[in-house]
């Protein structure tokens, strides 16, 4: 035995175990839960026992870093948006949310705009993060739908359940610096390198399959649905437990070929007009907002939106506020600006 | 089963402890079980191909070299694949449908092989040794024409016909092609001829003859092996020593590494480049062949490693199959590299008995000719085998026989000759591979075409896809900086410990970031 244990051997084992004990220790917060990916409820949700709750990257889900007291003090009027990369933003100081919260405070509201966006987030992990923040009392939901990120929630999702699994293929994706490194390099690099033309037509990994898959129209007439239900609950909740809700709905710039850009909302507006329109919940139209102006100034890409287009979009969400304030009687209007929170 | 399948190390595994805690027969049992399963694994009613050239070529060497095997063995073997064809059919919602007929069929020829093996023990000598060993080769060479090549030579027909001015009505059937069965046919072949012109010992126990033939580790796409290599390590009584299960290991990791890291990922790039539907340009002519050459090279030479790795835990040593072939000085040169089994089994059992080079100048040239179409013609019943052959048969006809002295000698030591050389080599070696990957003869054409346009026209960038195999390549160019030195892929031990440490901790990594590609190996299909 122990001619076998040669110190090449042990050398190997040992910078292995090393690397995977050193991960673990050193980023334990982003090891933590980290190939739940997202698909737990109390993922990225820190609490403090003196009542501070940090938003962290943690389970898989990869906040920005923000804090907040558990209960909500009084008179400060406490929204939380839910939504993916266009929610997030280029950084913290440069998304809607941000400026949402600076445009309340400028109306002299206290107001704690808490970011929840984490890029490629879709309608399920989506409603966990909503069904968590009915923990902290929240004074207004902004719930930013979408429907292009439901390839990647299905295939996190499918992941999640494998890495739970007994299945030997698994195993050696259950070493952490295993999983990292395989994800880095196909998720990242790959993506990076290698166009998407080549990617898609060979579905290098399961990512690329399930970007072919989005090309399916029956599958993608199922994403559809499945956003429009859950959307549906998440509504009936916060009636239920009445909260104020915003639904912001998604528009994609189509701008590709010789024919003039427009833009798409994918069915969405329609869904979301059918679910608001009653007490406490508003609904704001991407599409509807930017229609009338040059739109392609105010689009990064064919999502994501230029700091001009996050500035607009948070006027008008400070505008659906007023309404929701006027309804409740303007009980958090305060004197003075308070400042934001984020760390 | 795939080297690369999860199931593998477990069945590996299991077979190494069970192999050393049993005695030497057994061991061989065990194996011949194993080598079944593991080919049972593709396609369990395609064991009794394997079974067949078994049976006829135990048989048939058993004749050649004059002894007579008892009544049960001659009326048995050739009945086993029959027999095993029926069993399939019993158990037909497990195997997939085997028809009666095909069963039928299967015992009939058994019957008529046994009845013609008897007849030819009532010849004298030599028409009697000619006579077994017409059979074993007639019998070899008639499974694999028709399991490789009718579909081929049907078509080839069709096409005439037609020329001619007939409509043939013929449906000519879909024939599966048996995942190894150019390996197994010509490593059982090669025993024969051996026996034959008396250059090993008969083998007169069936049961390490039988592992022989299927013996799991080169079943499928080799080292096509020589029975007086492999034939007395699985007859002898392998003594347990760590070093085979540190060696074995340390080939396995190697080969993963060509296989999963830099074959796979550079097949990305080399089956995009060579679609039908693809956009050419020169860049992406040039990255295809490149990302191809890799491919193929890291695939094939990766599954050997994987093979000599598990047959070493085994305590049974496989040949090389591979050195360093990119580093080739001239086309000879590169022979001597490349898949070293199959151009030392053509050599010897083609080249050679052509008469080699001993005749004129145009009988050589005629041998190197018909030897490199041959080996073309192994790899696949297309033309553009052929013609892959004919490529390298004119090279090496142009190197044997040009005037003026292009290539350096393979012993050369380093010079800008030399240097040249491997260029020149690479430049021939990627022409080659274009003929080889080509789906055709018409995107063979759009690919030469392509190297006279070097315009960026509706192709895709290439930048960052040259980046991408760059980064593919540069650990296995450094693998190969650090193995260069003991003319051996996989030789690292002369390095110190702690460096070793570190490169199969790296080798490690860099096999599991590219996991779950799960592409089969390319030399299956020959």
């Amino acid at each position: 035995m122990r001619r076998l244990l040669t110190p090449a051997f042990l050398l190997t084992l040992g910078l292995l175990i090393l690397g995977e004990v050193g991960a673990r220790l050193f980023f334990a917060h982003s090891v933590s839960g980290r190939f739940e990916y997202g698909f737990s409820l109390d993922a990225g949700f820190m609490e403090h026992p003196d009542g501070r709750v940090e938003l962290v990257m943690a389970g898989g889900r990869r906040f920005l870093p923000q804090s907040f007291q558990r209960k909500r003090p009084p008179g400060v009027f406490r929204v939380f948006v839910i939504g993916d990369s266009v929610t997030r933003g280029p950084s913290l100081k440069q998304a809607y949310p941000w400026f949402l919260q600076e445009e309340l405070q400028r109306q002299g509201i206290d107001a704690e705009v808490l970011n929840l966006g984490v890029a490629g987030n879709g309608a399920r992990r989506s409603r966990l993060i909503f069904l968590k923040i009915l923990d902290y009392d929240p004074s207004l939901i902004v719930l930013h739908v979408n429907n292009s990120n439901e390839y990647e929630d299905e295939r996190e999702y499918r992941r999640a359940q494998e890495f739970k699994g007994w299945h030997p293929r698994h195993w050696p994706m259950k070493v952490f610096i295993f999983r990292r490194l395989y994800e880095a390099k196909m998720e990242k690099l790959l993506w990076r390198l290698v166009p998407q033309t080549i990617r898609q037509r060979f579905a290098v990994n399961d990512a690329d399959a399930e970007v072919a898959a989005s090309q399916n129209p029956e599958k993608w007439q199922q994403w559809q649905r499945l956003v429009a239900e859950v959307t549906s609950a998440n509504v009936a909740l916060a009636r239920e437990l009445r909260v104020p809700l915003i639904l912001l709905t998604q528009c994609r710039l189509d701008a590709q070929g010789s024919n003039p850009a427009r833009l798409t909302d994918e069915g969405l507006d329609e869904m979301a007009r059918n679910l608001a329109g009653r007490a406490g919940v508003l609904h704001l139209s991407l599409k509807e907002l930017f229609a009338p102006l040059d739109f392609k100034d105010y689009f990064q890409d064919s999502s994501h939106l230029k700091p001009a287009g996050h500035q607009l979009l948070a006027r008008a969400l400070a505008e659906k506020v007023g309404e929701i304030l006027a309804q409740s009687g303007g009980a958090h209007r305060v004197s003075s600006a308070s400042p934001g929170r984020p760390e | 089963m795939s080297f690369v399948a999860w199931p593998y190390p477990f069945f590996l595994i299991g077979v190494v402890i069970l192999y050393w805690v049993l005695g030497r027969r057994p061991r061989q049992l065990l194996l011949l079980v194993a080598s079944y399963i593991f080919y049972g694994f593709w396609d369990v009613r395609f064991l009794a191909l394997v079974m067949t050239t078994t049976g006829v070529d135990y048989l048939a060497a058993l004749g050649l070299a004059g002894h007579r095997p008892r009544f049960l063995a001659v009326l048995g073997l050739p009945l086993l694949p029959g027999l095993w064809l029926g069993v399939c059919k019993v158990l037909e919602p497990l195997t997939g449908p085997v028809p009666w007929g095909t069963v039928a069929v299967a015992l009939a020829l058994g019957l008529a092989f046994s009845g013609a093996y008897q007849g030819l023990w009532l010849l004298p000598e030599n028409p009697r040794r000619r006579g077994f060993l017409f059979l074993s080769v007639g019998s070899c060479l008639a499974i694999l024409g028709f399991f490789k090549y009718f579909g081929f030579f049907t078509q080839q027909a069709v096409a005439v016909l037609r020329n001619l001015g007939f409509e043939p009505g013929w449906v000519l059937p879909h024939i599966v092609l048996p995942v190894g069965i150019s390996f197994y046919t010509f490593q059982s072949l090669g025993y024969v001829f051996d026996v034959y012109r008396g250059r090993t010992e008969v083998c007169r126990d069936f049961l390490t003859f039988a592992v022989f033939d299927a013996y799991f580790p080169q079943l499928v796409a080799g080292p096509i092996e020589r029975a007086g290599h492999l034939i007395p390590q699985l007859d002898r009584e392998q003594v347990f020593h760590p070093a085979h299960l540190q060696e074995g290991l340390k080939m396995i990791l190697v080969g993963l590494f060509k296989k999963v890291f830099v074959a796979d990922n550079c097949a990305l790039l080399a089956n995009y480049a060579f679609a039908p539907e693809t956009t050419l340009n020169g860049y992406w002519a040039v990255l295809g062949a490149l990302a191809f050459a890799f491919q193929i090279y890291g695939d094939f030479s990766g599954y050997s490693d994987i093979a000599r790795g598990s047959s070493r835990l085994l305590g049974i040593e496989l040949v090389q199959n591979f050195r360093f072939p990119y580093l080739a000085r001239n086309p000879s040169d590169f022979w001597r590299r490349w898949h070293i089994s199959l151009s030392a089994w053509f050599r010897d059992y083609v080249y050679i008995p052509l008469g080699g080079n001993r005749g004129s100048r145009g009988e050589t040239m005629r041998n190197l000719a018909l030897t490199l179409l041959l080996a073309g013609f192994w790899h696949g019943a297309s033309w553009i085998f052929i013609l892959w052959g004919a490529y390298w048969g004119a090279f090496l006809i142009f190197y044997h026989f040009s005037p003026v002295k292009v290539f350096a000698d393979r012993e050369a030591t380093w010079s800008w000759h030399t240097f040249g050389s491997v260029l020149s080599m690479w430049i021939i070696t990627l022409m080659g591979w274009a003929i080889f990957r080509s789906p055709d003869l018409a995107r063979l054409g759009s690919w030469l075409a392509a190297l006279g346009n070097w315009d960026s026209g509706a192709a895709l960038p290439w930048a960052r896809c040259a980046l991408w195999l760059g980064l593919h390549l540069a650990p296995l160019w450094l693998l190969k900086l650090a193995t260069c030195k003991a003319q051996d892929e996989t030789a690292l031990e002369h390095l110190p410990w702690p460096v070793r440490g570190v490169i199969y901790a790296l080798l490690l990594l860099l096999v599991v970031s590219s996991t779950e590609h799960d592409q089969e190996f390319i030399y299956f299909q020959f």
